[in-house]
């Protein structure tokens, strides 16, 4: 019953996205309207505290406001540190943890809204025979290029600029940096309806500088997602963040050895919508990298019996197998291709003399 | 990949172009939900002025910013007491009474690290008349959900938000919200309320057959003048609703007083925020173009 209704693991996996979708976007319908009824206010995902009407906020939020309300602005009133101005961000990062156990980085790849609206677009993309474009050499770009940037936005917009503005050194409108120029807050807003977040906040240079920003990462990551998979995810300082305590959830992406034909192979990277080289390369630590996301699509399309698995801990939740990759490339390629819908015109003419019949 | 130099410049062009007018900075999720105020904040700061012959509960000087306790000046109502209910905490701090000194009364949340929204009350009692005041305070700590707290019945007459704003959220000019009435305990059906804001505007509203009535804000906030009064947050302003119903020779007097913003598209632009989307839709399309070489070979 359950395997008719969920043939794949990436069906099973757009079926979770979607229900979070709803969770992190219209929640509140569920748990509550106010903050205290949350889901939490530290979840390993961009759910927007923007949006009126989700069901939890993304640790970032509380991360931002708690280094600039209480750190900053007790380290200039006390000049010291001490473990109750800490407390509150350490209780955060609990909250955050507690969540991150179970589901690890499955939060960016199971759980994200703003990562499945980028998949969606993506599928989209696909549909309509877009090609695909990867951040690799020969196309875009080496992705070792482009990973740094998460670890700077979070530590610059997240952890620097908040503290910064705590201690009075930068304006109070750059408190909460990241959440500024977030395209989630665009993203999950527009679907409540509300175009508040769209609009720029005139009159304040610093304000519009950042809305802007965030409008133009949500404009390029709409547009870009139709070719590019997870744009802004490869950006991302949540991913960042998730990663920093990526081996310490049991939750985890495990290839113990190399098969002799992942050498040549390459079909997991090529499935990954990170462009993960390492999956490939790799094993052991090094090929659960840091830009993973737990979608579980390299071990979907390893045709390697038992080579790449999902694992929680020592039980295995899904593993990869020939049977399965060889039902799975029937349905779609690796790097997502299906069959294109394409919009051709009749074109059996109506014969002599019938069209004024 | 590098900033595209068309992205820099619409940035840059833009930032210049909005620099004429100071409106306040957006509200934060982060942010410390403001209290309401004496001190009237949309552009007046300083003057104390009655704008409401309601008994109202006011913010006294001193009291925002701190998380654990707020000063709470009664106005129009001669209450020697305010009375502070919690949602949670040890038992006896769940229902605290502070005397009202000449700066009002300085009020505390029920636990040090239990935040939230506490519900404050006022009674003034004669033969002839009760008069009650309340209003709805949240100390920036984590703290339970008010749902419960609101539930309860406190006085005889009573208007209760249903629900209050989210916390970091607030009412809104343009926004409807729901408020309902009860008389001990009971919803109150077909009873008026009247809504009085701090720049003048007034509306009345009638409850359903359920207790509720829908409140309409007024889109009463003058254009800016001075940016807001510090913080994160849109511009706020007071407002009351009360209600008046006579039962055994006795007449009784309720009012809910809180804050309300100004509307959130205010001092903003769509059409800035909109183009600057377009501007990365534009950015993104050359991704669009076919790969000429390197497409997949596991067809």
């Amino acid at each position: 019953m359950l395997k008719s209704i969920f043939p794949t693991l990436a069906r099973f996996r757009l079926a979770v996205q979607i229900l979070m979708l709803f969770v992190t976007v219209y929640g509140s319908v569920i748990v509550g309207n106010y903050m205290a009824d949350k889901i939490s206010s530290a979840l390993p995902a961009l759910s927007c505290a923007y949006d009126q009407a989700n069901g939890g906020y993304c640790v970032l939020v509380p991360t931002q406001h708690i280094i600039h309300h209480r750190i900053g602005e007790a380290m200039v009133r006390a000049q010291q540190l001490t473990t109750q101005m800490v407390l509150p961000l350490l209780m955060t990062f609990v909250s955050f943890f507690a969540f991150f156990f179970v589901l690890g980085k499955m939060f960016c790849g199971w759980v994200c809204p703003l990562g499945t609206l980028q998949e969606l677009v993506g599928k989209i993309g696909r549909r309509f025979g877009i090609g695909l474009r990867r951040v690799e050499s020969g196309d875009l770009g080496d992705v070792k290029r482009v990973r740094p940037v998460k670890w700077l936005l979070l530590l610059g917009l997240v952890f620097v600029l908040p503290l910064l503005t705590g201690l009075g050194v930068t304006p109070h409108t750059l408190g909460n940096p990241y959440c500024d120029i977030c395209p989630s807050r665009i993203a999950t807003t527009l679907l409540t309806g509300n175009t508040e977040q769209l609009a720029l906040r005139l009159g304040d240079n610093v304000s519009f500088t950042l809305g802007a920003i965030a409008n133009l990462l949500i404009g390029f990551t709409v547009i870009g997602a139709l070719a590019v998979r997870q744009p802004f995810c490869r950006i991302c300082p949540l991913l960042a963040l998730n990663s920093v305590f990526q081996r310490l959830s049991p939750m985890r992406l495990s290839k113990p050895a190399m098969h002799e034909s992942c050498a040549k192979c390459g079909i997991c990277t090529e499935a990954c919508p990170m462009d993960i080289p390492e999956i490939a390369r790799q094993s052991g630590r090094k090929a659960y990298h840091e830009d993973c996301t737990l979608c579980g699509r390299c071990a979907e399309y390893c045709p390697q019996d038992g080579i790449i698995k999902l694992k929680w801990g020592p039980f295995a939740l899904f593993s990869s197998s020939r049977d399965y990759y060889k039902d799975k490339v029937k349905r779609e390629l690796p790097d997502g291709t299906v069959k294109p819908l394409k919009f051709v015109r009749n074109a059996a003419k109506p014969a002599a003399g019938t069209a004024d019949a | 990949m590098k900033p595209h130099p068309l992205l820099i410049a619409v940035i840059a062009l833009g930032a210049h172009a909005q620099s004429h007018d100071h409106g306040p900075a957006r509200p934060a999720p982060g942010g410390q939900a403001a209290a309401p105020s004496a001190a009237p904040s949309a552009g007046r700061p300083g003057a104390v002025r009655e704008w409401t012959r309601q008994p109202l509960l006011l913010a006294g000087r001193g009291a925002r910013g701190e998380r654990t306790a707020a000063m709470l000046r009664p106005q129009g109502i001669a209450a020697a007491t305010v009375t502070v209910f919690a949602a949670e905490g040890p038992e006896s701090r769940l229902k605290v009474e502070y005397p009202v000194t000449a700066d009002g009364a300085k009020i505390e949340a029920a636990a040090p690290k239990t935040g939230n929204y506490h519900w404050v009350t006022a009674r003034e009692e004669s033969d002839v008349e009760v008069r009650t005041a309340s209003t709805a305070w949240y100390f920036g700590n984590p703290g339970p959900s008010p749902k419960d707290l609101l539930k309860r019945p406190r006085h005889e007459l009573e208007i209760v938000p249903d629900p209050l704003p989210r916390e970091h959220a607030s009412y809104r000019e343009s926004e409807k919200w729901r408020f309902l009435v009860r008389w001990n305990g009971q919803a109150l059906a077909g009873q008026t309320i009247q809504l009085e804001t701090e720049f003048g505007s007034r509306g009345s509203f009638l409850t359903d057959a359920a207790g509720f009535a829908t409140v309409l804000f007024p889109r009463d906030f003058k254009p800016s003048e001075a940016p807001a009064d510090g913080g994160h947050g849109p511009r706020r302003a007071a407002f009351v609703l009360s209600t008046l119903k006579e039962a055994e020779g006795r007449r009784y007097l309720t009012a809910f007083n809180y804050n309300y913003g100004q509307d959130g598209d205010r001092d903003k632009s769509l059409g800035w925020g909109a183009a600057f989307g377009l501007v990365g839709m534009i950015a993104a399309a050359p991704l669009l173009r076919r790969r000429k070489t390197g497409d997949n070979t596991h067809a």
